[in-house]
C-alpha cells in the first residue's frame, strides 16, 4: 500500500513537472527576446510563468527525485541497468529545466536574452525523453 | 528604468544567496557522508549510516547542480567560474571555496548610491 501510494505521488509529480516544462518550452520560443519589443500582456505572462515555475514545477521536480529515490532504494533497483539509463535521462531533463528556468528569470528581469538555440527543440526532446523513461520504468527491458 | 536596473540586480542577488545556501547544504552533507557515515560503516560495522546519509547527499547534490545551471543561465558567467562551481561539489570542503566567489559576485551587483550632488531632493 505504501509503495503504491509513493508510486502514485511520484507519477502525479512527474505529470506536473513535465507539464510545466512543456509550457515553458512553448513560452520561451514564442516571446520577443528584447524587453523593448515586449507587450504588457507578454510581461504579465512571463511573471506568471515564473511564479508557476518557482511554486509548482520546481517543487514537483524535487518531489520526483525524492520519491523516485525512495522507490528505487525500497525495491533495490540500483543494480538494474534500466534504472541507470533512466537516471541519466532524468538528470538531463533536470538540466534542461534549469536552463529554461534561468532563461525565464533573465527575461523576467528585462535583460536582453537570446535563449540557447537548443531550447527551440526542447518540447520534442522532452516528449522523446519521457517516452523512453515510461518504456524503461514499465517494461524494464534492460 | 533605474528602478528596473535595481530590480534585476536584487533578483540576481537573491538567486546568488540561495545558491550559497544550497552550496553550504551540499558541502555539509558531503562532509557528514565522508567524515562520519563512511567511517561508521567501515570501522564500526554500521552500514545504515551510509544508507541514510548517502541518499540525502544525493538529493542535495542534485539540487545544487540544478541551482548552478539555473543561476548561470540567467547571468553572464565566464566558463572558468561555471566549471569551478561544478568541480567544487565533488571536493570535500569545496563548498567553502564557493562562498568567496558567490559573495564577490553578489557584492558586484550592489548598486553604489549616487553622489549627494546628483541626488534629487
Amino acid at each position: 500500500m505504501t509503495y503504491l501510494l509513493i508510486k502514485a505521488l511520484h507519477l502525479a509529480a512527474v505529470i506536473t513537472w513535465i507539464g510545466g516544462m512543456l509550457v515553458l518550452s512553448l513560452l520561451l520560443t514564442s516571446l520577443s527576446p528584447t524587453a523593448g519589443a515586449r507587450s504588457r500582456d507578454e510581461t504579465r505572462l512571463i511573471n506568471r510563468a515564473r511564479a508557476w515555475d518557482g511554486r509548482v514545477t520546481t517543487p514537483a521536480m524535487l518531489l520526483v527525485w525524492i520519491l523516485g529515490l525512495v522507490m528505487a532504494l525500497d525495491a533495490k533497483w540500483f543494480a538494474a541497468p534500466w534504472l541507470w539509463v533512466k537516471l541519466i535521462i532524468v538528470v538531463m531533463l533536470s538540466a534542461v529545466h534549469g536552463i529554461q528556468s534561468g532563461t525565464l528569470r533573465r527575461l523576467a528581469n528585462n535583460r536582453p536574452q537570446t535563449p540557447p538555440a537548443f531550447l527551440r527543440f526542447a518540447a520534442p526532446l522532452i516528449l522523446a525523453a519521457i517516452t523512453v523513461i515510461a518504456i524503461l520504468a514499465i517494461a524494464k527491458p534492460l | 528604468m533605474a528602478g528596473e536596473e535595481v530590480d534585476w540586480r536584487q533578483a540576481e542577488r537573491t538567486q546568488l544567496r540561495r545558491l550559497r545556501l544550497v552550496s553550504l547544504l551540499e558541502g555539509m552533507t558531503l562532509i557528514v557522508l565522508i567524515c562520519l557515515a563512511v567511517p561508521l560503516k567501515h570501522l564500526a560495522g554500521y552500514p545504515a549510516a551510509t544508507a541514510i546519509v548517502g541518499p540525502i547527499h544525493g538529493v542535495a547534490f542534485l539540487i545544487y547542480l540544478w541551482m548552478v545551471i539555473s543561476t548561470v543561465s540567467s547571468g553572464d558567467w565566464p566558463r572558468g567560474e561555471i566549471v569551478r562551481l561544478i568541480v567544487v561539489a565533488f571536493i570535500p570542503f569545496g563548498a567553502f571555496m564557493n562562498m568567496r566567489l558567490l559573495q564577490r559576485r553578489e557584492d558586484a551587483l550592489v548598486v553604489a548610491p549616487a553622489p549627494a550632488g546628483e541626488r534629487r531632493s
